[in-house]
Formats: structure tokens, C-alpha cells, sequence
């Protein structure tokens, strides 16, 4: 194509510039001639070309209108030469229009049958649907409206059925689209690029009469494309369900029938056109509206879930057209027509989305903001359809798939969305709020069959070691099961649905109307309380759509302020934290062993203390009638693990539920920590994994609501009103055994900072155990327990001083060694001992630094400091542990242990004050060691050894006097028993006895440096061990003993094991000395020479044994 | 069968010293504050709707707090410390500011007393230097009205109420002195009215209710002696209570006038009704000397607290029969 600046511009240049084509095409119509000109035609401007339309169009049509058989091609290129003109041009003759339309058309149509499509070729039929399209919109505003006269029906009327043949059969994409785009032209509603004429409203009026009388033909055919077939491609449909919404739109508009002239009578003089004329009385309105809800019901149903995008967008397009223009004539269409655009208000294509939202807001707008009666029959016909779908809802997920299910809920959701703030106006309908609370109930309610959770148990290690980390909770959170969906989607819609009532209805309303149903029956409570939780989240306008995207921009939100849910708040958590729906069974009774849980379940307890003060909330008389009402809960005898179950999600969704009420109000929330923050921890400490968890990620949401940094911090600052309800709670510890176990885990996840607190409450603790300690011992055990453990976490700088200076001491030593010095230090060392006189033995001491300064002991007995605060604890926890060290209960007494061995580490920062105290456990500890179960010796062996870091010549002389003595006799007793031993022996308590004496004595040794002389002692009564005929995990045992032994002093076992069994020779390097003899040299393989070679390969290095084999 | 043993809505704790003395101030449209004066001499302002100290006001150099108390009219506080000095302190700007400051010359126990004549205007009455004198001073003017030794040696003063009665004479003073007298001074006179001997030991506390004319003293020994003032103004010995254990540190009469608390050295709080002085509940939490009791002074009556301070460190709240039909 030339540039533009070359056109020509002269019109009369213009026609002498093409006046020889159009002779010689008149003349000889052939293709090149036709395309002669048509390449002719570009060169002329379009003001010029204007001027001579019709002089350039005449031979063109001529050579259409000679009669005969014309060539395909022919027809194809004048086509496209016309399109080029109309495509410039306008047309402003209405003969010119008519002619052309017709002539065009009959290009359309077969010869023999004008009204179908003639079998022609796709390039033919495109050109000529080009041509057409270009000539509709070239047509001037005052003609193109004769088109639409009665006189014209039946020119148009073979028209339009032509287009919708080839429309809905032709096999071409193209051409179906070209036909469809043209019939959109036809029904004035064209969206391309190009300027259209706007209709005046009675022009729009009486093309509307006209188009009437195709209504039918239109709607019905379109409907057929786009229900047919799903492969021809997302385009035609898009297109047909534009032609479709836009001629119902024309001919059903409401402004036009509301004026009178829809209905005047048309001219009488049109003979048997007369027929085609339809009159669009209110009779035939109402047919015609019942016919196209049945049509547009198809479409929705084929459309809503389509694939392809743009389908559901042209859906959100046609039913917000529609609604718009023909929301009186087409009432029966409202509620599908809703439906549809609800559906897609969470559709996955963000376009779709958006389209929709702002087609809502438009609609939830108008019908806002005139309160006429059509708003009002809008608003009916929504809650009316919320109605029937929460009706049926319960049917729907039980029934349908998970995609039908996403859907209705979709609609649900968007349904509440469209209403916005008139939600409330219609739960104010008794009928309406149970209705759909109902319908949640019933779709929410938990799969709670899953036997793994009541299994599933967390003891205290479990809430300190992942105390911070966020993810290692939600790694193995359990999911909810509901029974009647599995997708994860299904559910947050759910949740939204709940929000969203939360957030336009009435909060008070919902709240009482849920917690009425929370109370009355055991079924509906989980499921009240996941919708209250939500309902909450959503009156403080959180998750809800995106601020920007929420339907109501400009009208006010949520009806609730901050005061208003914090009444509400308070009522439900009153609720919750009530003691029948707080302190469930979760626990079956086989493992609920000694605890005293079960009291707990009589429901005529005193109201727990944090609820006292309550009185004058509004809540109240709600909560006298849930206590009353609410059926018993389970005795623990009958609960079954459904039952079981049930409670721990009930747990589960009531903690979570504190956790959305601390996000609703914020930093509002803190004040109500007062009463929320104790049951929380409580649960916390819970012995069921699910419920601790669920606690412990509830707290961390709370933390992060109310603005704290961390739990920490969340506990550090609130550890005055926890402690409050501790102390109170230790007082009355039959109605609240639970208040070790929130004390336990405020110590897990607190610091120093809470000591001073801590100190006073720790006090009534010990004062509690003193009182009752026949009942509740271990669970004081167990606060003990972690009461030490964290004050050996929060001091632990300067307990460790001494700790590992006993154990790095031996390995740093060998590396360095020095065969020279040692001769050099041997030499020396002997002198001394000759010549001054120190004892051998003393060699070994000074090697070893004295583990403690002693620079204490020179202040004084008389000026004593005070101790620090968490040493008085200390020393106060480890009286108690030194009278409870002799319990009769095996299981107190090896909790005891671990106590004591905590109070002993923290302690070992003041040697002066654990010396003392050792000293009274002695006794006790004693009796552990040498007369008690296996599993007490161990563990006393485990306070022995820490016993020994710090006051090491304190213990070395009794434990050689009291204890070694008593150990080695025994195990050198039953050595040859247990030699001799079937395998039932290790069964017995005597096996046992001697593995954990085993197991224990190596480090023992190590730790508390034994002289020689007990060394020798214990290697004495340790060496049958070794055997290979002993059981062989008491082999292992004496293996570690000798191992730790030689940690100690390496040469002598050296030489003791080689005394046993020699592998190799060993031939001294200089003539001059004496050659080495050892009294294992030589002996034959025996029962020991397996451990000892092991022993000997693992300590003294390869070579020492490799040796052998060059011996041998 | 009675009901269970009440326990206290919530605890205090965090002063770090013995309690000696406490004052609520709740009548307000303010968030409702409690004011304790600890042996260490800090005094911690508590908010009881977040049950948490809002200011600790540092005062009398670390000697002991032993008395503390609120003026009507302006937002100060008043406290008497062992050091010898009665303070006044501004509240409002954040608090801790010294006002002004009177010197007793006190060495003993003995609280102050307060007497609000007129909405600016308050008679302060407290132990002197000497051992049995009592002086009283104008407040804020400091200009003193007189001073009352008795004629007799009665000991320190241990304990004094100044009231105004509604007869409208002037101001009359109650005073308990170590050997276990009671004498009521006219205070416009200065003279004494009446002298009984109520104890036979100190008379650690006394309580006065002016709108019955009756009052009740407590004493390091078992009984707490009531009695009233007849039409003479007369000391009039009533029954007497006893304890179970001897020792009362305070005594609290409720502003209805139906109920009477006292604090024991048996670290518990008993409760009587006024009327007939029966005992109705014995408060135990403490697990040391309790040294102070008071009641709030809430408009509604069903906020109403009790609140004792103790040596343990720590003040228990209790809501106790505020319900009004189970006074009895």
C-alpha cells in the first residue's frame, strides 16, 4: 500500500485515474480487471473516494448482478474490492444500502434454496461477510434505521437466518465468527474499533419491535452454538453469547417497554408482512421471558464451569448486561442470572474476577441506592436463592464432587457478597439465620475417626526443644477431616462464608444465635465454634477480599465497632474457658494412670477463678444457661476414642479460636489476656500432642496479635497474671491440677527476667508439695523438674565453668604427648619422691588442677552474702528432692533423680553451698546406688557423676568407702552366674542390676578421679566381664567401663589387658634393655582375647594389635 | 453446709517488701487505683483494671511507709513515712513530685488521721515528739491547732481517728495509747472527754464508724474490744471478740457499715459483720503477717474489694459479700 502523502486528493484526478478501469471492467468483467482496480482504489484518498462511491461501486455491482453462473473468484475479489470502498466510505443513499445488503446476501445464499447457504467456497463466504460487516457500518445514522422497518422483516429475516446457518454450521472458525460478528452489527451492539451510531431511545425502540419478531429464531439458534459442540473454540462461543445477550438485551430492554410506543400498532399497508410483525404485549413479554429462562438456564449450566476463561468472562458480561437493561422483563432470569455471576466471583482468572466484582458492586449499588420496588424484588429474589441454596446445601455436599461443591459454595459466598450490609437485615429472618446456620453445621461437621491423635502424646521435651520455631509445629499440624469434603479450597471458601457474615451481619445476633447452638448439643458445638471463630475474624474485617476488592468500597463496612466485639469476645472466650467445655477428657482412662484429671469432670466445680469477676458483662446470663443446659460431659469410663477424639478437636478449634479473637482486636486484646492467657498454657502443657500444639500455635498468633516479639515476650509481660491464677490454682489443687503444668511451660519459654516472679510462686509450690505430697508428688516432681532445667538454661555460665574441665582434661594430653618429657617429668618426679618424701600417689593430683578455686572459703563463715535468688530455689528444691529420694514410687523416685541431678549442676556454682547439701542426700543417693531398681542405680549413677565436676574429693573417699566396695563385691558375685546363664537371664533383676552398675561405673570412675587403688578395684571386678560367654550386652557394658578407664590412666589398663592377653611381641629397640615380658604373651585365644583385642585395637591404635599378626 | 473457703479474685504482687498500709481510690470516673506504702518505702500506684503498678513514687529515703491517703479534692497523695515526715505528692504529672513536706518528729507507728473541713481545707492529725502528744495541723497551710498531751502517762500514741460528728460540735479525736487506754479528746476544748482502759496491752488499731457512734480497737493480745459513745460522749466498753490467735494489725469497718475486717499477725483476714460483730469468714492466703486491710470506695457496690496487705510481699483482692443479701 502506497503511503498515504501519494494518495491521490483531487477527486476529478481521481476519476480520470480510474475512469479506464471501470470501463474495462464494465466491458470485460474478469478477476484481473477487477483486482486492476481494486489496486487502483488504494491510490485514492478517501475524501475523493467518498465522491466517487457510486461511480466506482456501479461496476462492481454490475458485474455481481449479471446474471448467469459467476465465477467463485469473481466474486470473491469484487467482494473484496467493495469491502475496501465500504470500508472508506459512507453510504448515504438507502437504495444504495438496500441494494448492496440484498445483492450480498443473495452472494450468501444457494441459488436453488435462498435460505440456506450456498455451497460455496470459505474465502467466497469470509469476503462477502467482510463486506457485509464493512457496508452495516457504513451505512449513514438515517438510513441504516430503514433496515429496521416492518417492510424490511423479510429481507432482514433471510438475512439473519442466513448468518445463523453459517453461524452454527459452517465448519470454518472464521466464517462462524464473521457471520456471528455481523449479526452482532445487526442487532446494533457491534464492538469494534470503528464509530457506531448511537440510537436514540426511539430509534432504539422500534429496531427493538422489529428485531422482536427474530427473538426467538436468534435466541434459540445462538443457544445452540454456544451448548454445542466444546471443541469449535472459545472465540465463536464468546462471540455467540455477545450476539445472544445483546439481542435479548435490545428486544427486551426495559426502558423501551416501559414507554408506550413499544406497543403501538404498527402501519396498516404491509399486506402479509403483516405476520412477521410482533406486537411485545405483556402476554408476549412473559412467554417469550419464560422461553429464554429455560435457554439461558442451558447456557449457564454449559458455560459457568467452562475452560476456556473468556467463556466465563462473556458470562459475567451477559448476565451484568442483562441485569442491567432487563431486570423487569426477564424476573423469571434474575435468579439464574445471579447465580451465574456469583459463581464466578472467586473464579481463578483474576480478569474474570475483577469483571465480576465490579458487576456486584455495580448491582448491590443500584439496588441500594433506589429503594423502589425494584431494589426490593432484588433483594428478595437474593435471599430467596440464599434461602433454597442453604436448604440445599447439606444435599449438595453430600452428593456432588468436589468441583460442584467449590462451585455452590462460590455462589453461597458471592450471594453474601452481592447482599453486602443487607446480610443483616436478612439473618434478621429467624428462618433465614437458622437456615443457614444449619447448612454450616451440617457441612462442616469433622471426620473424627483419625485413632492417631488420641495416640499421639508430647511430653515436656517436646514443648522446649521447638520452642521458637514456627514451622516445626505446622510441619506435622494435623489437617481437619470433614466428612463430607477433602479439599483444602472447599474449606477456606467455607471460612470466607463465615467472614463474611461476620462482617455485614449483626454480630450480636450471630453470636448468640451460634453460641445457643454451641451450647445445646454436642453435635453442633465444633462446628459452632470453627464458624464463631471465623465469624469474628471476619466482623474485624480480616482476610476478607482484599480492602480494594470489597464490594461495598464507599458504603460503611462491618456493622461491629471495637467495643462491640470485644463484648462479644469476651462472651464467647467466658464461653470456651468455662470448666465443662474447657476441661475435656483427652485422655483415655488406661493411660490417665494416677492423674487426678477425672475430678475435674464433675461439672459442679467452683468456676474458675479467672471467671469471678465477670459479673458484670452481658454474657452472663448466657453462660448460667449454657452450664445448665449442656449436657454432661462423657464420664471417662464410657468415652470411646470417637468421643476422645471429638474433644481434642473441640480443644483444638476453641484454642484456635482464642487465637482469632486476639487477631480481631489487636493490641485490644491484652487486657483480655488477664483471663486467656492461663487456659491457653494450660493446653499447652497438655499430654495430647494435637492439643499442645494447638495451644502452643495459638499463643504464638496471640503473641503476634497483641504486638509482643515473641513468646517469650508474650510470657515474660504477662507473667503477673499467669502466675496470679499458678499461685491460686497450687492452693486448690484438687479442682486445678493444672497449674504445675502451666507453670512448666512458662518456665520452657521464659528467661531469667522471670525469676524474681518465679521465686515467690515457687514457694507456694514447695509449700503445695509439702502439704499434699502423697497425692501430687510427680506432678510437682515434673515442675520441678523443668523449674530446674530452665534455671540451668538461664544460669548455665556460670554452672559450666566446671563442667568440662574434668572431661577435656584427659584428650588434650595425649595429643601433646612427649615421650622425652615424660621421661624428663618421670625423672624429676621420682627424685622429689625420694628425696622429699611426697607419697606416689601424688603425682596424679598434680596433674590434675584443682577443679574449684576455694577463694570463697576466705570470706568467712561469718560474713555470708546473700545467695543469689535462683541458688536459694535451688537449694530449696533439693531439700525437698533429698526427703522424696526414698519415696516408695519407682516412678517419683527416677523423676526425683533427675531432679536432683538438675539442682546439682546449678548448684556446682558455689561449692560450699553444694557440699552441704550433697552431703545430706548422701544417705539417699546411697541407697539408690547399691539397693535399687536397675533403672534408679542408673540414674543415681548419672547425679553421681555430676556430683563428682564439681566436688569430686568430696565423693572420691565415700564412694571408695561406701560404694565400690558394695558394687564390685556384687558384680564379681554374679559374674559366674550370669557366664553360666540361659537367656531367660536376661529377664531378670540381677541381669539387669549388673548392666546398669555396668553401664554407670566407667564414667563414674572417670569423673570422680579414683585413686589406684579403686581403679584397680573396679577393674577387678569389671575383668570377668569381658568374657565372650557373658550375655553379650553386659560385655558391651564392661567395654565401656575399661574404655573410660583408660581414659583415666591409660598405661596402667594397657598393661593390665596385655597381662590378659598379649598379641604381639615386643622386641626392645637397644640391646641394653631388658626385654619386655608381659604374662598374657603368648597365651592361645580364650574367652577374653576378643574384647581385649577389641579394647587394645580401639584405644591404643591399630599397630598395637597389627603387631600380632607379624608376631604370629 | 457452708460454702467453700473464698479465694482471692487476684494477687498484687511485685512490691517487693511488706505492705504496711493501703488506700483505694475508686469513687472516681478514673480507672480505679489502689496506693500501697511498702517497708521499703517505694509507693506503688496500682490500675485495678489492668491489675499492674502504674508509677511506683520513690519516697521517704527507704525508711518505711506506714500510712498513706488521698485529698478529695485535688489529684495528691499524702504519705507518711518512718523517717519523721508526712509528704505530699502531686499525682498528675505523671507523679513523684514533692509538693510539700511536714515534719512529725515521730518516732513510733502511729498513722495519721484526716479530717476534710471544707473542699480545700484538711485537718491532719498525727503522734508528735514527745511520747504521749498528739498535734494537729491545718492542711495545705501547715498552720498548727493544737497539740494534746494527756495528764497521765499512757505511753506512745499508737493509733488515732479524727472525725467531725454530725452533732456539730467540733472535731473529735480518738486516741490508743501503749498501756491499752482509749481516750476521745474534744479537739476545739482540748480536753479530754472520756478514758477507758480497752486493752491490757498496746492498742495496736483501732476503727470508728461516726454514723453508729460505735468503733472496735484490736491489740497484740486476743480480743478485740468494742465499744461506743453515748449521748455524753462517753467510752462505753461493748462485748469483746475473741480471736483464735492474738495479734491484729489493722481494722477496716466497709462504708455500709455491714462489715468489719481485721488483719491478723495469723496471716489471715476475718471478717464480721458490724452489727453483731459474728464472725463470717476467715480470708486465708498469706503466708505471712498481714499488716493492712482496707475496703474500696466503689460507687457501685457490686465492685466493692477488700484488700490486704501483707508481709509476704503481696496484696490479695477478695470480692466478698457484695451481693448484699448474704450480709446477714
Amino acid at each position: 500500500m502506497p503511503p498515504t502523502m501519494s494518495q491521490i486528493n483531487d477527486p476529478k484526478i481521481a476519476f480520470a485515474y480510474l475512469r479506464p478501469a471501470c470501463v474495462l471492467l464494465t466491458k470485460e468483467p474478469t478477476v484481473t480487471n477487477v483486482e486492476t482496480l481494486s489496486i487502483q482504489l488504494k491510490e485514492i484518498h478517501d475524501a475523493s473516494l467518498q465522491q466517487l462511491q457510486e461511480y466506482v461501486l456501479f461496476p462492481l455491482r454490475f458485474v455481481l448482478k449479471v446474471p448467469g453462473s459467476k465465477k467463485e473468484k469473481m466474486v470473491q475479489v469484487v467482494a473484496e474490492a467493495m469491502s475496501y470502498i465500504l470500508e472508506k466510505t459512507c453510504v448515504q443513499s438507502w437504495d444504495t444500502l438496500h441494494d448492496i445488503f440484498s445483492e450480498l446476501c443473495l452472494c450468501l445464499c444457494s441459488p436453488t434454496n435462498p435460505g440456506t447457504p450456498a455451497d460455496a467456497s470459505e474465502e467466497l463466504k469470509s469476503s462477502v461477510l467482510r463486506c457485509l460487516n464493512a457496508l452495516l457500518h457504513a451505512a449513514y445514522g438515517d438510513i441504516i434505521f430503514k433496515l429496521y422497518e416492518p417492510i424490511m422483516l423479510p429481507g432482514l429475516g433471510a438475512a439473519i437466518s442466513l448468518l445463523l446457518a453459517l453461524g452454527e454450521k459452517e465448519k470454518s472458525r472464521d466464517i462462524q465468527s464473521a457471520a456471528l460478528k455481523c449479526l452482532q452489527t445487526l442487532v446494533m451492539h457491534c464492538d469494534c474499533t470503528h464509530e457506531h451510531i448511537i440510537p436514540s431511545s426511539d430509534e432504539r425502540c422500534s429496531v427493538g419491535s422489529n428485531m422482536a419478531s427474530f427473538l426467538p429464531g436468534i435466541t434459540t439458534a445462538i443457544a445452540r452454538i454456544i451448548t454445542g459442540d466444546l471443541r469449535q473454540g472459545h472465540a465463536v462461543t464468546v462471540r455467540a453469547i455477545k450476539v445472544w445477550s445483546r439481542s435479548v438485551g435490545l428486544v427486551m430492554e426495559d426502558a423501551q417497554l416501559q414507554t408506550s410506543n413499544s406497543q403501538k400498532t404498527p402501519p396498516q399497508d404491509l399486506g402479509r408482512i403483516r405476520q412477521l410483525v410482533v406486537q411485545r404485549t405483556p402476554q408476549w413479554l412473559k412467554s417469550t421471558a419464560g422461553k429464554l429462562s429455560v435457554l439461558l438456564k442451558k447456557i449457564i449450566s454449559c458455560t459457568s464451569a467452562h475452560r476456556h476463561w473468556r467463556v466465563r468472562l462473556e458470562m459475567v458480561e451477559l448476565a451484568n448486561h442483562l441485569l442491567a437493561t432487563c431486570s423487569q422483563s426477564l424476573k423469571e432470569c434474575i435468579g439464574p442470572l445471579l447465580e451465574a455471576l456469583v459463581g464466578a466471583i472467586n473464579d481463578e482468572e483474576p480478569k474474570v474476577r475483577e469483571r465480576c466484582e465490579a458487576a456486584l458492586r455495580e448491582i448491590s449499588q443500584r439496588s441500594l441506592s433506589c429503594r423502589d420496588a425494584t431494589s426490593q424484588n432484588f433483594t428478595n429474589v437474593l435471599s430467596e436463592n440464599l434461602h433454597s441454596l442453604a436448604t440445599s446445601l447439606p444435599r449438595l455436599m453430600r452428593t456432588s464432587d468436589d468441583q460442584k461443591k467449590l462451585f455452590v459454595l462460590n455462589v453461597f459466598l458471592g450471594y453474601l457478597k452481592v447482599l453486602g450490609p443487607l446480610v443483616s437485615v436478612v439473618l434478621n429472618s429467624a428462618a433465614h439465620l437458622e437456615r443457614i446456620s444449619k447448612a454450616l453445621m451440617q457441612v462442616l461437621e469433622l471426620d473424627v475417626m483419625d485413632v492417631r491423635i488420641v495416640e499421639e502424646r508430647s511430653y515436656a521435651d517436646t514443648i522446649e526443644t521447638s520452642s521458637d520455631s514456627r514451622d516445626s509445629y505446622s510441619a506435622h499440624v494435623h489437617r481437619k477431616h470433614f466428612l463430607y469434603f477433602t479439599d483444602e479450597r472447599i474449606f477456606s471458601v467455607l471460612m470466607e462464608i463465615c467472614r463474611t457474615l461476620g462482617y455485614y451481619g449483626n454480630i450480636y445476633l450471630l453470636t448468640d444465635h451460634l453460641l445457643d447452638l454451641y451450647c445445646q448439643s454436642l453435635a453442633y458445638r465444633k462446628q459452632a465454634a470453627m464458624v464463631l471463630n471465623e465469624m469474628i475474624r471476619g466482623a474485624a474485617g480480616i482476610a476478607l477480599a482484599t480492602q480494594s476488592q470489597r464490594l461495598d468500597s464507599e458504603v460503611q463496612g462491618g456493622s461491629a465497632s471495637q467495643e462491640d466485639l470485644k463484648a462479644v469476645v469476651v462472651s464467647i472466650m467466658d464461653e470456651y474457658t468455662s470448666l465443662t467445655n474447657w476441661h475435656l477428657v483427652t485422655v483415655s482412662e488406661e493411660t490417665l494412670g494416677d492423674r487426678q484429671d477425672q475430678q475435674l469432670l464433675s461439672p459442679s466445680r467452683l468456676l474458675q477463678i479467672s471467671n469471678s469477676d465477670t459479673s458484670s458483662n452481658p454474657a452472663n446470663s448466657l453462660h448460667v444457661l449454657a452450664s445448665s443446659s449442656a449436657s454432661a460431659p462423657p464420664s471417662s469410663s464410657t468415652s470411646t476414642i470417637h468421643q476422645l477424639n471429638s474433644n481434642i478437636w473441640q480443644m483444638c478449634i476453641q484454642l484456635e479460636g482464642i487465637a482469632c479473637f486476639a487477631q480481631a482486636l489487636g493490641r485490644d486484646f491484652r487486657p483480655l489476656l488477664m483471663t486467656s492467657l492461663y487456659p491457653v498454657l494450660e493446653k499447652a502443657g497438655d499430654e495430647t500432642l494435637l492439643v499442645s500444639q494447638a495451644a502452643l500455635s495459638s499463643m504464638m498468633d496471640i503473641s503476634k496479635a497483641c504486638g509482643y516479639a515473641s513468646l517469650k515476650e508474650l510470657i515474660n509481660d504477662n507473667s503477673d497474671y499467669l502466675l496470679n491464677d499458678v499461685s491460686l490454682n497450687l492452693q486448690r489443687l484438687s479442682q486445678h491440677p493444672q497449674a504445675p503444668r502451666v507453670l512448666t511451660v512458662m518456665l520452657a519459654h521464659s528467661d531469667s527476667s522471670l525469676l524474681p516472679l518465679i521465686r515467690d510462686v515457687v514457694q507456694d509450690v514447695l509449700m503445695a508439695l509439702d502439704l499434699s505430697y502423697n497425692h501430687s508428688a510427680a506432678l510437682f516432681c515434673s515442675v520441678l523438674h523443668a523449674l530446674m532445667k530452665a534455671l540451668a538454661r538461664w544460669f548455665s555460665s556460670s554452672c559450666c565453668r566446671t563442667s568440662n574441665s574434668a572431661s577435656s582434661k584427659t584428650s588434650t594430653e595425649q595429643e601433646d604427648f612427649d615421650i622425652r618429657q615424660f621421661l624428663l617429668d618421670y625423672r624429676k618426679q621420682k627424685e622429689l619422691a625420694e628425696g622429699i618424701g611426697i607419697e606416689v600417689d601424688d603425682t596424679e593430683d598434680l596433674e590434675v588442677p584443682p577443679p574449684a578455686e576455694c577463694d570463697e572459703d576466705l570470706d568467712g563463715p561469718d560474713v555470708k552474702p546473700e545467695l543469689p535468688p535462683h541458688l536459694i530455689i535451688t537449694k530449696d528444691v533439693m531439700e525437698r528432692c533429698i526427703h522424696l529420694l526414698s519415696d516408695p514410687n519407682l516412678r517419683l523416685r527416677l523423676k526425683v533423680l533427675d531432679v536432683l541431678e538438675v539442682c546439682v549442676y546449678v548448684l556446682s556454682e558455689r561449692e560450699n553451698e553444694l557440699l552441704p547439701m550433697a552431703h545430706r542426700s548422701w544417705p539417699a543417693l546411697l541407697q539408690r546406688l547399691t539397693a535399687d531398681d536397675p533403672l534408679a542405680v542408673l540414674r543415681a549413677f548419672r547425679v553421681l557423676c555430676t556430683l563428682g565436676e564439681t566436688c569430686g574429693d568430696f565423693l572420691r573417699a565415700r564412694v571408695s568407702k561406701d560404694v565400690l566396695p558394695k558394687l564390685s563385691s556384687s558384680l564379681a558375685r554374679q559374674a559366674p552366674i550370669s557366664v553360666k546363664a540361659g537367656p531367660v537371664y536376661s529377664h531378670t533383676q540381677a541381669y539387669k542390676l549388673q548392666l546398669a552398675v555396668l553401664q554407670g561405673l566407667g564414667s563414674l570412675c572417670q569423673r570422680l578421679d579414683l585413686g589406684e587403688a579403686d581403679l584397680d578395684a573396679v577393674c577387678e571386678a569389671c575383668l570377668p566381664y569381658l568374657s565372650c560367654r557373658q550375655p553379650f550386652r553386659l560385655q558391651e557394658a564392661c567395654l565401656s567401663v575399661f574404655r573410660h578407664l583408660i581414659q583415666v590412666d591409660p598405661d596402667t589398663f594397657w598393661f593390665t589387658l596385655n597381662e590378659l592377653h598379649c598379641p604381639s611381641l615386643y622386641t626392645p629397640p637397644h640391646p641394653d634393655l631388658q626385654p619386655l615380658q608381659l604374662s598374657g604373651m603368648g597365651r592361645s585365644k580364650d574367652e577374653y582375647s576378643d574384647n581385649v583385642l577389641k579394647l587394645l585395637r580401639e584405644e591404643f591404635g591399630p599397630e598395637s594389635v597389627a603387631a600380632s599378626r607379624d608376631g604370629d | 453446709m457452708s460454702r467453700p473457703a473464698p479465694t482471692p479474685i487476684y494477687t498484687l504482687r511485685g512490691a517487693g517488701s511488706a505492705l504496711n498500709t493501703l488506700h483505694f481510690r475508686c469513687n472516681g470516673e478514673d480507672t480505679p487505683l489502689l496506693f500501697s506504702g511498702s517497708e521499703k518505702g517505694a509507693i506503688h500506684i496500682w490500675n485495678l483494671n489492668s491489675r499492674r503498678t502504674v508509677e511506683v513514687v520513690e519516697a521517704h529515703s527507704g525508711s518505711s511507709v506506714i500510712w498513706v491517703s488521698t485529698l478529695q479534692s485535688a489529684g495528691s497523695l499524702l504519705s507518711q513515712g518512718r523517717d519523721m515526715q508526712v509528704c505530699l505528692w502531686d499525682l498528675r504529672e505523671g507523679g513523684g513530685e514533692l509538693l510539700d513536706s511536714v515534719w512529725t518528729g515521730s518516732v513510733g507507728f502511729c498513722q495519721c488521721s484526716l479530717l476534710e473541713t471544707s473542699s480545700t481545707n484538711h485537718l491532719l492529725a498525727f503522734a508528735g515528739q514527745q511520747t504521749e502528744e498528739i498535734k494537729i495541723i491545718e492542711l495545705p497551710s501547715k498552720k498548727p491547732v493544737c497539740t494534746l498531751i494527756p495528764d497521765s502517762k499512757l505511753g506512745m500514741v499508737m493509733c488515732i481517728k479524727l472525725w467531725k460528728p454530725d452533732s456539730g460540735i467540733g472535731p473529735l479525736l480518738l486516741a490508743g495509747y501503749e498501756d491499752g487506754s482509749l481516750l476521745l479528746w474534744d479537739v476545739t476544748q482540748r480536753s479530754v472527754l472520756s478514758q477507758v482502759r480497752a486493752h491490757p496491752e498496746p492498742v495496736m488499731c483501732l476503727t470508728f464508724d461516726p454514723k453508729h457512734l460505735r468503733g472496735i480497737s484490736g491489740s497484740s493480745e486476743k480480743n478485740l474490744s468494742s465499744w461506743m459513745l453515748d449521748s455524753q460522749n462517753n467510752i462505753q466498753l461493748r462485748d469483746s471478740v475473741e480471736l483464735l490467735n492474738p495479734g491484729v494489725s489493722q481494722l477496716c469497718v466497709r462504708e455500709d457499715g455491714r462489715l468489719l475486717a481485721s488483719a491478723g499477725w495469723d496471716h489471715r483476714v476475718r471478717i464480721f459483720g458490724w452489727k453483731k460483730l459474728r464472725p463470717l469468714a476467715v480470708l486465708q492466703y498469706h503466708t505471712d503477717m498481714v499488716l493492712s486491710v482496707a475496703f474500696s470506695d466503689h460507687q457501685d457496690s457490686r465492685q466493692r474489694l477488700l484488700a490486704a496487705g501483707s508481709k509476704d510481699q503481696r496484696i490479695s483482692l477478695w470480692s466478698i459479700y457484695n451481693e448484699g443479701a448474704e450480709t446477714g
